[in-house]
């Protein structure tokens, strides 16, 4: 069965496919994105329902090989010790994501000139500023002016409210003397473009029941439809045609009831993350590429970057109302950003405020760490943590290193019978060390916020949230996978735009900083549609 | 009563028995304010969770059966006639012995617990999922920020 051609072809349905779908669509061209997820209904969300927090343990996990969805494909992590976590559906991992959306610093696009690692990108801060204001506006940002961190920018929306707990740890950083400031959150603090405002439900990472959160099923894509674009979901693409002109032609995929089917396109775009999209194209094999589409230099695959994670929880004497508000974006701190050669690692980190802990979570937490026995002495451990904890993350700048890679597994496959992925990792020397240093200083800060004690946890095992490097860009198409704007050096009309083009990693989290570089690559495919395969 | 007429789910014994450990997992506050966790019923809580877990379900049956084992040694009426002392010997021993068993049923029975409309009330909190009402918070207070708005630039220039 063949599908009508059309002229650009979307795979995938997330944070970057949307922006560009949405981009483009003012081009008039025919343009259809397939998802191998289906539309999320807001009201099947965990914080409408009474067993919310046990939900997390089911059908919205972080991880695809526990949810057991069809929609998921499962990824054999065994030999990393950071674990994938994503989600499929309209919308992609924005659905599960805690809408965290800091801007990269201009120094994390020179790091080779500035620190002597890795490389620099193919663009800098200044071309992207554009991209990201345009983006704070479509996904509707809260935010606070005058950061001493960035350049200077302005959100469209106030800030998420810091509540007791924020404000608590904020006097805790001010004690010390270190930076810290609102973060800035894709969450919608005021009625926003038809989004209802936040109103503290606190599980933003199951999906919000309200709509406040900016996941782009309902920021991107509601408009993008209005415009004209075909989003297809259940339609899982296994691999990616070529013409005898070393042209991509289109896709095969199986449909919502696991029919193969082909799919011509002039243009294939590809917005599958860090491990979908390196998978999809090493599954890919053809004569022309019997290495995977689009790998003459071999990179497809590596450089592999997560961002390592330490997780630091202060226990406190006073109730800190830890179980209201955004889970995942009070306050940020970046003290520790910029490189210090004195620390003995190079690049840094950031500090995210997480919330304090609902009642099954805190149960089951002090269950892991044997605070909350059973018998006689339950209640009594159980009020001494309950709502007297505040978590905290760190988020630490990972380097390209060729080692850490994915590929394809060679028994997993998914519910269609494609090739599942396989990741191979290991942390760094450099990695190691910044992640001994941020615990250190995050116990400090929480110390001085007023915690009685702490618990570190570093590297955090199911934080792999953000996936990159796997398709790097750059000028060199023997050092990268595509050019300066997300096309193919090998496959002219083929363009990747999700995080497996990232050069670096920075220490902060990467949404904003997708969807920015994607508005790009759109623009310039519009402006050189008349020659775009030049 | 069993949602699948082919699984009778757990006998009246059982449930007596299971009732009586659930009770020394999570016992009644001194104060009064926390039920127990047999009190609060929530053996018919681990036999809905072992129905909707296929893996959970001979797990729950054998640790089961491995507590009668070890009550009868103590007492022909089972568990739930033992004095306190030796149900709390029966449990730890149980805890030593079937490793598998005991963390999960403490598992599910403190997030079957705590989730408990008396138990959350009792927490303090409104027995409500967080949407739609939400949560009101404190007011947000930026003078808190004046001290890092008088820091110089953080981010390198060159």
């Amino acid at each position: 069965m063949s599908d009508e051609p059309v002229d650009v072809l979307i795979v995938g349905a997330g944070a970057s496919g949307a922006a560009m779908a949405w981009s483009l669509a003012d081009t008039r061209m025919k343009i259809l994105c397939l998802e191998q997820g289906d539309w999320m209904d807001p009201a099947s969300y965990p914080s409408a329902s009474a067993d919310w927090e046990l939900r997390r343990f089911g059908d919205f996990g972080l991880s695809p090989n526990h949810r057991g969805r069809r929609e998921d494909y499962p990824i054999n992590d065994s030999e990393s010790p950071i674990a994938v976590s994503n989600f499929n559906a309209v919308g992609g991992s924005t659905i599960l994501y805690a809408a965290h959306f800091p801007r990269w610093h201009p120094s994390d696009f020179k790091v080779k000139t500035l620190d002597g690692v890795a490389d620099d990108w193919p663009l800098d801060y200044e071309r992207l500023e554009p991209y990201y204001v345009q983006n704070d506006r479509m996904m509707g940002v809260s935010g606070l002016a005058g950061d001493p961190a960035y350049p200077p920018k302005q959100m469209p929306l106030p800030p998420v409210s810091l509540g007791k707990l924020g404000h608590t740890l904020a006097r805790g950083f001010n004690k010390l003397g270190w930076h810290w400031w609102p973060s800035d959150s894709a969450i919608a603090t005021q009625a926003y473009e038809g989004r209802a405002p936040c109103i503290n439900l606190g599980p933003c990472i199951m999906g919000c029941a309200q709509g406040a959160k900016a996941s782009t099923d309902v920021t991107y894509w509601p408009a993008a439809l209005r415009a004209g674009v075909e989003l297809r979901t259940r339609s899982r693409v296994r691999e990616i045609t070529i013409a005898e002109n070393g042209m991509a032609d289109g896709v095969i995929y199986y449909d919502a009831d696991g029919v193969e089917r082909k799919q011509k396109a002039e243009v294939v775009v590809l917005a599958c993350n860090g491990i979908g999209t390196p998978r999809l194209l090493l599954n890919s094999r053809s004569k022309l590429f019997p290495d995977g589409l689009a790998n003459r230099s071999g990179l497809v695959g590596k450089n592999l970057m997560f961002h390592p994670y330490a997780m630091v929880i202060g226990l406190f004497d006073e109730p800190l109302e830890g179980y209201k508000g955004p889970t995942g974006c009070c306050i940020m701190s970046q003290e520790f950003y910029e490189t210090d050669p004195t620390r003995g690692f190079v690049r840094g980190y950031s500090f995210e405020i997480l919330r304090g802990m609902a009642p099954v979570a805190t149960a089951l937490w002090g269950m892991s760490l044997g605070r909350i026995p059973w018998g006689a002495e339950h209640h009594r451990a159980y009020a001494d943590l309950f709502d007297r904890t505040a978590g905290m993350v760190v988020i630490c700048e990972d380097l390209p290193e060729s080692h850490n890679r994915v590929t394809l597994d060679p028994d997993l496959v998914d519910s269609d019978g494609i090739p599942a992925p396989k990741v191979t990792y290991r942390l760094s020397e450099n990695s190691t060390k910044m992640l001994e240093h941020c615990v250190a200083r995050a116990e400090e800060v929480l110390e001085a916020s007023g915690a009685r004690s702490t618990t570190a946890e570093a590297p955090l095992r199911p934080a792999g949230w953000h996936l990159m490097g796997t398709a790097r860009m750059g000028t060199d198409s023997s050092k990268s996978v595509v050019n300066e704007w997300g096309r193919s050096h090998d496959v002219p009309n083929l363009f990747i735009i999700d995080g497996s083009i990232f050069v670096t990693a920075a220490a902060v989290n990467p949404t904003c900083t997708i969807q920015a570089l994607t508005l790009y690559i759109a623009d310039m495919i519009k402006k050189n549609l008349a020659n775009l395969f030049d | 009563m069993s949602e699948d007429a082919s699984d009778p789910g757990f006998t009246d014994d059982e449930e007596r028995a299971l009732s009586a450990v659930l009770d020394e997992i999570i016992p009644p506050s001194s104060d009064g304010r926390f039920p127990g966790a047999g009190e609060l019923g929530l053996s018919r809580y681990i036999e809905q969770t072992q129905r909707r877990n296929p893996d959970l379900g001979p797990v729950i049956q054998q640790g089961l059966s491995a507590i009668d084992d070890l009550a009868c040694s103590r007492s022909p009426q089972g568990f739930s006639a033992l004095s306190k002392q030796d149900r709390l010997d029966v449990l730890n021993e149980l805890a030593s012995t079937q490793p598998g068993f005991f963390p999960s049923l403490i598992f599910h029975t403190y997030v079957g617990y705590y989730q408990n409309d008396r138990v959350v009330e009792a927490l303090g909190l409104e027995a409500r999922p967080p949407f739609p009402k939400g949560y009101e918070m404190e007011a947000n207070d930026f003078t808190l920020l004046d001290g890092v708005r008088q820091r110089p630039k953080l981010y390198r220039v060159w």
